[in-house]
């Protein structure tokens, strides 16, 4: 019996021991780098194979890739950080890198940066500033912009030809927009078949509209403006946007596209969307045929300010306090390779999102015009502001306030007060806990 | 070979049942105990996950109660959806156990029906039911189609309006009534049959037999179901999350949700902690209450 015991002790210990055991294969760093090209996506095998041309390199490295989807990946990601399990390199977004930073939980990447004397070494001046100001944290470098997310107005140009118009006729200004948006909708038996326009579909957004009149959403001290008068005209534009149809005809008309699972612009649903050059892949994806042109968002009038969100993703080196320098050296030479001009190349086709590095996406969009428009949106670009108070300022936060006044349940200036009292209750509490 | 004596053999048994019941143990340990203890712990800090909690004593706490109007109205929504959904739920699961304790060919079939959307992912469940109740293209609308045409009035937006969200999603989650609905018919087949006999006997039809019979000698099942019903009720979420995002103008903004939210968006594990520990104690009063209620419910026989 007593042997018996032993066997299973022995189980245990030898089954404790590999857990704890080291990583390394074939005397190789093994490092873990976390991507959104998962098993099965469109992008998993370009993925997969920009993984394995850095292994084939390596004498010394191994990287091991897992891939998740883009919106299981922010839970994932977010916990095993906070758990100091976080993998050796992986995706964040670019505005609020400084929390992590602050938190020590990523790598100085200004002294890897600094200390390299090869050849490969991170060309930084291939790179917005604009960007690497964000992922700056006392004057040093804490992650490095992978993607340059931007946002452009898209238009079906196959409708505008069968109305009789041509590029010339699209709209710049919020009063064409407007004018222009009418033509196209059609309505059979109530219900919205196709619809020219609506300032909430795709990826526009309210900060987005407000910041093309010079308003912020928050002033230096990170106080939110909202109450102001261009605040209430703005949301007052979007929300009378399409008023001729019921708040119900709207929602169906979009619930049903959303259930059935299509885009609505590359479904010819609507002859115009605000969204970012994502919808390129997905139209290429869907295999629509129709002819489409993108240009820049319109502005409210010749005063308005040229500008669009422009988020990205961060690449980071994360520390999780194991004081591994073989990794974080190794995790280094990836970085050098994912930022190199040719593998942002290889990236930018595996994932359909433009990348960060200048030249790369300058020559990688020679031959394809529309997204070459869709990157000249790229210069005027701005990341929305980290609020450490409400960092879904812009998401859950505001969306409750916004779809009251889309849906009429409040006026926009109530909506506009509401969500200023909310913030501000939120910001009080925050500082609250932190005296 | 010497022979063992009976404290050796019960010092071994021991052993052996220690060594059996490890796992179990340092897993109750590990990831029950320290979570519980840890969140505790960080419901007086303030932590984002990140950094080191800092400890700030009762703030969070505080904050909660007296500075915080969503911290209410998520509470009020989780409080509404309990009362409606819970003695619904007991409801329709008595009567659908009482449909299913009938003799009737085929009735294996029947409940295995009525017992399958508990197998179902709940994630499947809500899209199904957001197909259902989708108010211009939803097949709910489609039959009550002549109904509003009757009343003269719109059709209902169900998830859509902020009046009648709460109710879609409280009829949304009946669909798992059946897991009750299994107790409660194993209790029904527990009730002596000499029981029912002597009722006939006396002249008593189905229904007084259910009255006086069935209903009290069900009562143990309906109370456990009302203690596990309530506790689930005020953790009510993934509904809320995948059909309604918490809207419209969060009224279907649940405990769950906030406290999720909480976390996720707001990076705030130290006010998390402390909701969860406000629900923790909540839960508990209501639990205790419910078990002292006991002995005025539930039927224990004449002898008791």
């Amino acid at each position: 019996m007593k042997k018996f015991e032993y066997m299973i002790l022995l189980i245990f210990i030898v089954i404790g021991l590999s857990a704890c055991a080291e990583s390394d294969s074939d005397g190789k760093t093994e490092i873990t780098f976390w991507h959104m090209s998962p098993v099965g996506s469109e992008g998993f095998r370009e993925m997969r194979a920009i993984i394995n041309t850095f292994n084939e390199s390596q004498d010394d490295i191994v990287v091991l890739g897992t891939g998740f989807s883009f919106w299981d990946y922010w839970d994932k990601i977010n916990i095993a950080i906070s758990s100091r399990t976080a993998p050796d390199l992986g995706f964040h977004t670019i505005d609020n890198m400084v929390v992590r930073a602050e938190a020590g939980v990523l790598h100085n990447l200004s002294e890897l940066i600094m200390s390299d004397l090869s050849d490969q070494n991170i060309a930084l001046d291939q790179f917005r500033q604009s960007q690497l100001d964000f992922l700056t944290y006392n004057s040093d470098l804490y992650a490095l912009p992978l993607t340059a997310t931007t946002r452009v107005l898209y238009y079906n140009l196959d409708m505008f030809e069968s109305m009789g118009y041509d590029i010339d006729d699209v709209p710049t200004n919020w009063d064409e927009l407007h004018e222009m948006a009418r033509v196209f909708d059609i309505i059979d038996d109530g219900d919205i078949v196709r619809l020219g326009f609506d300032p909430t579909y795709g990826n526009a957004t309210y900060h987005g509209w407000l910041w093309q009149t010079g308003e912020d959403f928050f002033d230096e001290d990170l106080n939110p403006t909202l109450t102001t008068q261009t605040h209430e005209d703005v949301l007052e534009w979007i929300v009378n946007f399409n008023d001729i149809y019921t708040r119900n005809q709207l929602q169906s008309f979009g619930e049903a596209n959303q259930l059935l699972g299509i885009n609505v612009f590359a479904a010819e649903k609507v002859a115009m969307i605000v969204d970012s050059d994502g919808l390129y892949r997905v139209i290429e994806d869907a295999g629509a045929t129709f002819n489409y042109g993108v240009a820049p968002i319109p502005l409210p009038d010749e005063n308005g300010i040229r500008v669009n969100w422009g988020s990205g993703f961060s690449i980071e080196l994360y520390n999780n306090q194991k004081d591994e320098d073989s990794k974080k050296m190794a995790s280094f030479e990836f970085l050098k390779y994912l930022m190199s001009y040719e593998t942002q190349i290889e990236f930018a086709d595996a994932t359909g999102w433009l990348t960060s590095h200048i030249q790369a996406m300058d020559d990688y969009t020679d031959d394809k015009p529309i997204l070459r428009q869709i990157l000249n949106e790229v210069d005027y670009a701005v990341d929305k502001v980290f609020v450490p108070y409400a960092p879904s300022w812009h998401a859950a936060d505001w969306q409750t306030f916004y779809t009251q006044a889309l849906d009429r349940s409040l006026t926009p200036l109530q909506a506009l007060e509401a969500a200023k009292a909310f913030y501000l209750e939120k910001k009080e509490n925050f500082e609250a806990t932190r005296s | 070979m010497k022979q063992k004596t009976i404290g050796e053999l019960k010092k071994s048994e021991n052993r052996m049942g220690y060594l059996f019941a490890g796992p179990w143990i340092l897993g109750i340990i590990f990831f029950g105990a320290f979570p519980f203890l840890a969140s505790l712990y960080l419901s007086f800090t303030n932590y984002n996950m990140l950094s080191t909690p800092t400890f700030i004593g009762f703030t969070n706490y505080r904050i909660l109660f007296f500075n915080d109007s969503i911290f209410w109205d998520s509470l009020s929504n989780t409080v509404y959806h309990v009362v409606i959904a819970v003695p619904l739920g007991i409801i329709l699961g008595v009567l659908i156990a009482l449909l299913l304790n009938n003799k009737v060919r085929g009735m294996s079939i029947y409940r295995t029906m009525f017992y399958l959307p508990n197998v179902v992912s709940i994630v499947a469940l809500s899209l199904l039911w957001l197909w259902l109740f989708q108010p211009s293209l939803g097949l709910i609308n489609e039959i009550l189609d002549p109904l509003y045409k009757l009343l003269g009035i719109e059709p209902l937006r169900w998830h859509q309006a902020e009046e009648t969200s709460k109710i879609t999603l409280i009829f949304m989650g009946l669909w798992t009534v059946g897991g009750s609905m299994i107790i409660y018919l194993a209790q029904m087949q527990d009730i002596p049959n000499s029981l029912y006999e002597s009722a006939e006997m006396d002249g008593a039809g189905w229904f007084k037999k259910t009255l006086y019979i069935t209903l009290p000698l069900m009562t143990p099942s309906i109370f456990f179901n009302f203690i596990i019903g309530i506790i689930g009720s005020f953790q009510v979420f993934t509904l809320a999350y995948i059909v309604t995002g918490g809207g419209p103008s969060r009224s279907t903004y649940y405990y769950a949700y906030y406290l999720f939210d909480k976390m996720i968006n707001d990076q705030n594990m130290g006010m998390a902690s402390a909701m969860a520990w406000i629900l923790l104690l909540i839960v508990l009063i209501i639990t205790v209450g419910g078990l002292k209620l006991n002995k005025y419910v539930i039927y224990l026989g004449e002898e008791s």
